[in-house]
C-alpha cells in the first residue's frame, strides 16, 4: 500500500490513543456508559454514568447492588432555579436528593440519580457526591462553568 | 493497583439498533434488585414507567405496571413494560423493572421493536 499520506496515520493513533484513557468506558452508539468503584472508610461506593445525548443518568451504588432511590433533577425556567422530583422510592428518606440538586447546579446538566446510601450518612453522601462531581468533570460532560476545566 | 477495590457489581448491556428508521439506543442493567431498561430515539430517557410482580394468593401472579415520569396515559408504553415484566417474571426472577422510554412514535411496530430487541438481549 502507498504510504503518501503519513499524516492520517500519526492522527488515527494519537486520537485512538486519546480515546483509551478510561478502561471502563463503552460506547454503544449515542449512549456512554462509564463505572468506576472506590472505597472510602472500609464502605464501597460504586459509580455509573449514562451519558445520553440530553440528559445523563448516574446510579450510586452503597456496598450492594440495589437501585435504590430515583430522582430526576433539571434546571427549570425563570432564572434556571433547579426543580428535583422523586421518581421512585424517597417517600420517607430523601438521601440524594440534595446529591442530584447539587449536580444539576454544578453541571447544568439535566439528571436522573439513582442512589441507595442509607439515611443519616451525611459524610458518606458528601464523599459520594466530590467523587462524581470530579469525575464528571474529568469525563468533560459538565457544561461550561466558570472555574470547569478545558478538555 | 488496590486490590482492595471491588469489582463493579452491576451487569450492563448497550446497543444500538434501527427501529421503522429511527436509530435507537438501548442499554439494559441488572442490579440487585431491579432491571433497568432504557431505549431511546430522543436523546433523554423520556417517559419512566415501573413494573412490578405482585405475589399474590392465586397461582397467577399479577401485575403492576404503573408511569412515574412523563406520559402518564400512552397505552403502548404501559403494554410494552407489561410485556417485559411478564417475561421476566417467567424467566423465574422477581425483580421489579424499570423501564424508561423516549420514543418518537408510540406505534405498535416501534414498541414491538423495543421489547423484540430487548428480550434478545436480555439480563435475565
Amino acid at each position: 500500500m502507498a504510504r503518501e499520506e503519513p499524516d492520517v496515520e500519526v492522527l488515527n493513533e494519537a486520537i485512538s490513543s486519546a480515546l483509551v484513557f478510561n478502561d471502563e468506558v463503552k460506547d454503544g452508539g449515542g449512549v456512554q456508559i462509564t463505572c468506576f468503584s472506590e472505597v472510602v472508610n472500609d464502605v464501597a461506593l460504586h459509580f455509573q454514568i449514562l451519558r445520553l445525548p440530553k440528559q445523563i443518568y448516574v446510579w450510586i451504588g452503597c456496598d450492594s447492588a440495589k437501585l435504590g432511590r430515583i430522582y430526576a433533577a433539571a434546571p427549570t425556567r425563570p432564572k434556571d432555579m433547579i426543580s428535583v422530583t422523586s421518581i421512585l422510592g424517597g417517600a420517607s428518606d430523601n438521601t440524594g436528593a440534595g446529591i442530584a440538586r447539587r449536580l444539576v447546579l454544578k453541571t447544568g446538566l439535566n439528571i436522573i440519580l439513582a442512589c441507595n446510601i442509607p439515611k443519616n450518612s451525611p459524610m458518606l453522601e458528601a464523599d459520594a457526591e466530590k467523587m462524581l462531581v470530579q469525575k464528571l468533570i474529568q469525563l468533560g460532560y459538565t457544561r461550561a462553568k466558570a472555574e470547569g476545566s478545558s478538555s | 493497583m488496590d486490590s482492595s477495590v471491588p469489582r463493579f457489581p452491576v451487569t450492563y448491556k448497550s446497543l444500538s439498533l434501527d427501529i421503522k428508521g429511527n436509530k435507537t439506543d438501548v442499554v439494559l442493567c441488572s442490579y440487585d434488585d431491579h432491571f433497568l431498561v432504557i431505549a431511546t430515539q430522543i436523546g433523554a430517557m423520556g417517559t419512566i414507567l415501573h413494573a412490578r410482580k405482585e405475589e399474590g394468593v392465586s397461582i397467577e401472579p399479577t401485575f403492576n405496571v404503573s408511569a412515574v415520569f412523563g406520559k402518564r396515559d400512552e397505552p403502548m408504553l404501559l403494554a410494552c413494560a407489561r410485556q417485559l415484566i411478564q417475561d421476566i417474571s417467567i424467566s423465574g426472577s422477581s425483580k421489579s423493572l424499570v423501564i424508561s422510554l423516549g420514543l418518537k412514535d408510540h406505534s405498535a411496530e416501534t414498541l414491538k421493536g423495543v421489547v423484540s430487541a430487548v428480550i434478545e438481549n436480555r439480563l435475565w
